[in-house]
This record gives structure tokens, sequence and C-alpha cells, in this order.
């Protein structure tokens, strides 16, 4: 099941850099919520301290009511997309995909049959089907960004981490992803965090939108919120290409039903 | 495979490695072992003596014994044992070496050499020329080797006990034949010097610079090591040169006490030491083409190969080793002086 | 395994601009030079080995002394190889995956046994752990031994085969960056199942071409191991020193017999490493295009 997760007053510095300044967000259960910022802004270390791969020098991220601190990387149970897939090369579609399941103690690890079944289930919902002996070299870059996806739910992720998932690919995939990244969510509801620096793709996928520049959210709000009043001349300027010149209205995916 | 039984069988195979080294390792089964540090040269001279020492033991105690040998050049060895090398005996090219071991570890008293007869040398050598076949270059006496073109072989006295035999024997020719001036005698010997082109670290490396690469007109080597090339590469290779002064070489021997005690081998160390001066062992010897000190078991035919020569003696016209080594071979010494390297 | 990495070009000498003579004469000079520089020593190696015959060939591995040095060498590579791995891995892996203070010395501590001459590495040896070294006095209190005997030709085999596989493997490892072993912890595998599921297939290639070179120079080692030895025959002789041994006792036939079976080693190392590349030819090329 997904839960909320909250962010407060999150600080972390790279030897004297500081990437993060103070950042607190709420994002609600089953809210897809984008981190938009230019590179530099903070925004994947964000993504990361909320993941667990960083530690935040000072500051809290709480899942539901627990604070995500007490919580080991396995006890956290994130699903993280990387940029650059991070697929295991040496593993076929089907072994990347049941990792998460196979890695668990012996306890809880479901049979052999049973990882196979959700596998498949999870290939088909990514629209995967058939490709589960493929090795990721032998994947196009948004098959293999959909392995990752799928890798990532496999293990009924409380939480969805999203880092520029669709950065290293064309613009005609990355559009057609979107989309149904966007149809993906409606089905699955996990509440979603995912990092961009493409401010088309945050006003069309996202429920709410946290602009982020130089380690602080500048931000928070819903697309239309922040198209119809920017709080800073920062985002004003940040979202200036996308705004409709002509008063026209940007386009949104609106959610299914 | 899982990861635990991935695990199992890393730990099997490393485990089963072990045991088999460890079972490897393991050396022939011996009552007793004795370690003999020795020079380069005497590798066969041991060889043979050790078996004879192990059959008289046995007999004589019923203990098995294992002679363990380490060979290298004898200033280097010396090094070894002051380092930690755990000798019970030290058998070396000069006293100078065991003196050095003496001051530095006082494992045994400084008098080491009054110890044995005839200063703890069991047996003496002298030094030679080792030319090639029908001496091509008509190399007769020290004179001759600093003429032109000659070129000689000769270890480094900085590191190898038979090149400081060489040496003095040198410099107590000059000293007699140019009329006893030491700045003569030290021009002959920077002339003689300059005459050789390769300085070996030790005796042994000499001889395989000479006799196996072929390098040079003349090899000054121990007496018993030009014997042996003779014998390994054959006499009609090389002939073996008298000059007309030579030098006693005698390479002495003692019980590295402190070590003896330890490895409760004080009586084993003490008896290998006094046999070598029984008749059977200086039979050995005199095969070994080492000069007796005791020859009336030694073999007529190994005894006629010693020719009689005019010998000068380290105690006698050097004034003992503490007193050459100093003056000749420490850093600043006359050989520091005198030896500038031709290339 | 970079030789594996290089492209051929599709292009012909032709289209290049070179003409088929000069072609021929550089593949000429190439082979004529392997062939003098490396081949033929090696022939010659066993052809002195053979020169008298093979039953003399084999008699000299009758000698216990030779034998000794042959299970001496055995027994130091068994215990330097796996030393080397896990130090290998584990120095490898901090310095690929994590950033630290010191970081760009340890790279250089690693290299340091290349290039330094195996003599000093010895010599080091014999300060530290010498009847008058740092811990020499400490180590005879407590009857330890080290030098001039098993245990410090061990760490001197040890010490100088160091960066073989720590060498092999940092560039890969860099390369290949952390993000296989952050996906693997956020699906909740474990360290150790990351590092044997993720990494180490990953590295693999790489890991067995650093260790069979670390065990070619750590059978083949003489310099460092001269020094610490202290050259007590069937005792602590490895193979090396036991070749030049025999070849001072101008026991040539000997020497060379001893020097071919180090030799062979070395030549069924190479055969095991060309059998698996070609035998796990496309797995790795999967890999690589990754």
């Amino acid at each position: 099941m997904s839960v909320s997760v909250t962010i407060k007053n999150l600080k972390k510095a790279f030897s004297a850099f500081p990437a993060l300044q103070g950042v607190s967000l709420d994002v609600a259960e089953g809210e897809l919520v984008a981190l938009l910022g230019p590179s530099g802004s903070g925004k994947t270390t964000l993504l990361r301290s909320v993941a667990g791969l960083e530690f935040p020098d000072s500051g809290s991220v709480f899942f539901g009511d627990t604070d995500a601190a007490q919580l080991t990387l396995r006890e956290r149970r994130i699903g993280f997309v990387f940029q650059h897939y991070a697929l295991f090369r040496h593993m076929t579609v089907m072994d990347n995909i049941a990792f998460g399941l196979r890695a668990r103690p012996r306890k809880t690890r479901p049979s052999e049959t049973q990882i196979k079944a959700r596998v498949l289930e999870l290939l088909s919902l990514v629209q995967l089907d058939g490709l589960e002996a493929r090795y990721p070299s032998q994947l196009s870059g948004g098959q293999r960004q959909r392995v990752a996806l799928a890798r990532a739910l496999a293990i009924d992720p409380r939480v969805l981490l999203l880092d520029e998932p669709f950065g290293a690919l064309d613009a005609k995939v990355r559009k057609d992803l979107r989309r149904w990244l966007r149809q993906l969510h409606d089905k699955t509801r996990h509440t979603t965090l995912f990092v961009t620096h493409d401010q088309e793709e945050a006003f069309e996928l996202a429920d709410r939108i946290a602009i982020l520049n130089n380690g602080h959210i500048e931000q928070i709000g819903t697309p239309a919120e922040i198209l119809r009043a920017p709080a800073t001349d920062f985002v004003a300027d940040f979202i200036d290409d996308i705004r409709p010149k002509d008063g026209g209205k940007v386009t949104r995916l609106r959610r299914a039903g | 495979m899982t990861f635990s039984l991935l695990r199992r069988r890393l730990t099997l195979g490393i485990a089963s490695l072990a045991v088999a080294a460890s079972v490897g390792i393991t050396p022939a089964l011996a009552d007793r072992t004795l370690l003999n540090v020795s020079y380069d040269p005497t590798r066969e001279l041991y060889k043979a003596y050790n078996e004879l020492f192990a059959t008289y033991w046995k007999e004589k105690t019923g203990e098995t014994v294992t002679i363990q040998q380490s060979h290298g050049g004898s200033g280097k060895q010396a090094r070894a044992v002051i380092d930690g090398l755990d000798a019970d005996v030290v058998t070396l090219a000069l006293g100078g070496d065991i003196d050095q071991i003496a001051k530095a570890t006082k494992k045994f008293p400084e008098d080491w050499a009054k110890r044995l007869p005839h200063n703890s040398s069991p047996y003496t050598s002298t030094i030679v020329f080792l030319v090639h076949k029908g001496n091509p270059k008509g190399i007769k006496d020290w004179g001759d080797l600093v003429k032109e073109g000659v070129q000689v072989i000769t270890p480094n006295p900085k590191t190898s006990g038979g090149a400081r035999w060489n040496y003095l024997a040198a410099w107590a020719w000059a000293q007699k034949n140019l009329g006893g001036d030491e700045a003569k005698t030290k021009q002959y010997i920077a002339d003689l010097f300059q005459h050789v082109p390769v300085l070996d670290t030790g005796a042994r490396g000499s001889t395989t610079t000479f006799a196996q690469r072929g390098v040079g007109d003349v090899l000054l080597s121990w007496e018993n090591e030009a014997f042996l090339v003779q014998q390994e590469f054959g006499a009609d290779k090389f002939d073996i040169v008298i000059p007309s002064l030579s030098i006693r070489a005698e390479p002495p021997v003692t019980v590295v006490d402190a070590n003896a005690k330890a490895k409760g081998n004080e009586d084993l160390a003490k008896a290998y030491l006094e046999y070598l001066y029984t008749p059977a062992a200086q039979k050995v010897i005199a095969k070994n083409f080492y000069r007796p000190s005791d020859e009336s078991a030694a073999d007529a035919e190994d005894l006629a190969r010693f020719p009689k020569l005019e010998l000068v003696s380290i105690d006698a016209d050097f004034g003992g080793w503490a007193e050459t080594q100093k003056k000749h071979f420490a850093d600043g010494g006359v050989f520091d002086e005198i030896y500038k390297p031709t290339n | 395994m970079s030789d594996a990495t290089i492209q051929f070009p599709s292009k012909t000498g032709s289209e290049i601009g070179e003409s088929f003579a000069v072609k021929l004469v550089l593949i000429a000079i190439a082979v004529a030079f392997l062939a003098a520089v490396l081949l033929l020593p090696l022939v010659v190696v066993f052809m002195e080995g053979f020169r008298k015959g093979a039953e003399n060939f084999f008699a000299a591995f009758s000698d216990p002394d030779t034998l000794s040095a042959v299970r001496l060498t055995l027994l130091v590579a068994a215990i330097a190889v796996p030393f080397n791995i896990v130090f290998g891995l584990a120095a490898s892996w901090a310095i690929a995956k994590f950033n630290f203070k010191g970081k760009n010395l340890l790279l250089t501590l690693i290299d340091l046994p290349f290039s330094i001459s195996p003599v000093i590495s010895g010599l080091v040896f014999i300060l530290l752990f010498s009847a008058h070294g740092w811990f020499g006095p400490w180590l005879k209190a407590n009857n330890v031994e080290i030098i001039f005997a098993t245990p410090g030709i061990v760490l001197a085999t040890v010490f100088v085969t160091f960066p073989f596989v720590a060498r092999e493997l940092i560039p890969l490892m860099q390369s290949q960056g952390t993000t296989e072993e952050e996906a693997a912890l956020t699906l909740g595998a474990s360290g150790w199942y990351t590092f044997f599921y993720v990494t180490l297939p990953n590295i693999r290639w790489a890991l067995l071409y650093g260790v069979l070179l670390c065990n070619a120079r750590a059978m083949g080692e003489f310099g460092a191991v001269s020094v610490v030895s202290g050259h007590i025959r069937g005792l602590t002789n490895t193979m090396p020193l036991q070749i030049e041994i025999l070849y001072n006792e101008y026991n040539f036939t000997a020497a060379f017999a001893v020097a071919s079976l180090l030799a062979g080693l070395a030549l069924v190392t190479l055969v095991i490493k060309s059998l698996l590349e070609w035998r796990y030819a496309s797995e790795l090329a999967a890999s690589r295009r990754h």
C-alpha cells in the first residue's frame, strides 16, 4: 500500500556546497509530485535523500507516521528508477524484474513459481510481453526504462521515486512514455515523486509541482496555480517558455475517470 | 547456486588447499636439524661432508640429523645472520665476516677464532689464476694482469670474501716486488681494477661470468673453485696458473652459540665443526679441492693437485682481519680510494 | 582484458592509404620482434631443459630440495593469491564506489609495489621484522618467525603482487559506477547479496584476469623473495631461487628443467585465460556493449 511522504526541513551539504537548504514538502498518498528545477538545484539530492541513498545533515523524512531514519533501505520499500536505467547487465529481463523478490530473506521470499507469475504480470503491465529472456543490451532505451520501472514495481513499493526517468530518451519516445506513465499511475496509484528539468514534462504529468532553485523550494502548487501566480521572479522566468502567450490553456493530461 | 552453497564451496576449497599445502610443506622426518650458513664455493664440499657427518652421528648417537645449507656471498650471509637467519654454525670465507656477526649480535664471544685449531680454519685455500686453454695472453704472474688488453675477472671486495683474498694477494705481491713502496703498490692495485670489466657480488657469480659467459682473459679465483671449473667444464677448456706468490686463505668456522642453544643444538653444532678436523673429514676436504690442515688420511692424488708456493698470511703479513678491514675495505678505505668504475 | 576491447577497423588497408607492401613489412617486423623477444627465450628454456634427454629432465624433479621448492612456491601462491583477491576487491571497491579523503594516496600506495624495486620491498621487510628490525625483538620474544621463513616469503609475495587484482578492477569498477549496486540496495538486497549477485558478476572477467596475473607473478617473484628467504635449502627456497642455485652449481639441465616447469605453469595460466575468453565470448561482448 502507498503511504504519504512528509519531508521536514531537510538540509544537506556536499563539502561546503549546500545542496539542500531546508526543504519541506508534503506528498499525499497516491499523489504524483514533480520536482522541477535547473541542474544543481538540489532536486536529485532531495529524491535520493527520500530513498535513503543520501544521508541528510539534518531534517527528517516520514513515510506515513514512520520516521524513515529508523528504516533500513530494505524496510523503506521504495521503488527507485534511475535516469540511466541501472539494469543488471548480466541478467535477463526476467531476472532483473525478479531481483527484488529473490533478494528477500527466505521467510518472506515468494516461491519461484509465484515470482515468475509476478514478473510476467508486470511485463504485461509495462507492455513488454515476451521479452523476458532478453538481456538489457538487446533492448531499446524506452524498453529498458520500462523494465526498470517493472523491476521497481515488483517489490510493491510504498513510494515510487523516479530520477529523470526519461532524460536519456529521444523526444518522441519521451512523449509516449510520459503519457503511458500517467496512465500507469492512474491505474496503480503509487505515491510518486519524480525529478525532471523539463517544464513541459512536469506540467503535463504532475498533480503538483515543487520548483527548486539553489537548494530550496521556490513554489509548490498545482500546475494551474503556478501558471496563474508564479510566487517568485525565478519561477516566473523558469516557466516562461510554457506559459500560453496567446491566453490559451496549457495542454494537460487529464486524469482518466 | 544459492549464496550459502556458494560460500560453503568456497570455504571447502580454501580449507582443502590449506590442508594440501600444510601436508606438503612438512619436511622429511628427522630427529634433529642443523642450519649451516656458508659462502658460495663450499656448496659441493658441504654436500659431501654433511653426508659423512650424518652417518657418523647416526652411528654415534642413533639420531638422524638433517643439515640444512644456505649459501651466498660471504658478506651477504653474515648480514643475514645478523638480521636473524637462525644459523647454528657459520662457515664463511673470512674471519672478518664472522667478527661482524660476533660484534653485532653478541651471540658468541669475539675471540671465537681461538675455540678451534688453526684459527678455527679446518681447511685453507689460496688464490690462483684460471685462464683459457693454452694461456693465449701468456699470463704467468700478478704483473701480467695489468698488461695492455688483459681483462681480469674478480668479484667485488665490498661484498665477496673471495674478492678480498684476491685483492690482498695482489697487494702482497706488489708490495714485495715494487720495493715495499705503498704508493706504487696502490697504483698497481688501481691499475689492476682498471682491467676488471665486471665486478660480480660473489665468487660464484664471477666464475659463471668467466667460465659460462666467456667474459675476460683471467679469473682470479679460489684454488678450489678453479679446480671445480676444470672438473665441471672439462680440463681441455681452462688452465690453472700458479702465481709466484699468493695468500693463505683461511675460511673459518664457528658455532653461533645463542642460536644453537635456543634450538638445543649446542652439542650437535660443536660436534659438527670438530668433526671437520678428523682425518675422515679432511680426506673429503682434499677431494673437494680445499687444502686440508691434516693430510694424514688424504688421497695422494688429491694432495698432488696442490702446488707448493709462497703464501703470505692475514695475521703475519696484514696484522689480522680487523686492521685489514679498516684499512682496505671499510668505507673510505684504500679500495674506495683506488677504485673507479671503468664505465 | 583490455586486448579484447580493441575494435578492429572495418576499413581495409588500401582505403586508409597504406600499400600492401608496407602492411606486410609492418606485420613482419612485429612477428619477428615477438618471436625474438618472447618466443625464442621460451623455446630456449625448454630446449636447455631437454638437452640431455627427457630422463635427465624428469630426474631434476626427484631432487628433494627441488621438490620442496615446488611445494613452497605452490603454498606461497595458494596463500598470496586469495589474500590479494580479498584485499584487491576491498581496495578497488573502496576506491571505485566511495569518495573519501586520502583516496588518491591510497591509489598511489596500491601502485607502490609496481614502481618500487622488489629488492627494496624485501629490504623493507628485513627492516621491520629482522632481529634488529622494528618488530624483531618482540617477534623473537614471542617465538614468531617471519624473516628467513615461510611467513616472510608469503608477505613479500603478497606485497609485490598486491596491485595485480586491484589494478585490474579499479578502472572497470569506476567505469561501471555505483548505480547497479544502488538499484540492488533499493530493491531490498543485503550488502553481501548485492556483492555476490550484482558486483561480482560484473567484474568477474577482470577479477579472473587479475588473479591469473597475480598468480603468475606470485610463483615467479625472485627479487623480494630472495632478500627475505635466507636460502635454506629444502626449506626456504622457492622455484625461482632454486633455479638460480641449480644454475650456479653448474647443474644447467636441472636449472632449465625447473625453469621449464615455471614457464609451463605460466603458459597454462595463459591458455586457461584464452579458453575462458573463448568459451564466454558472447557473454563478454554482451556485458561490454551495455
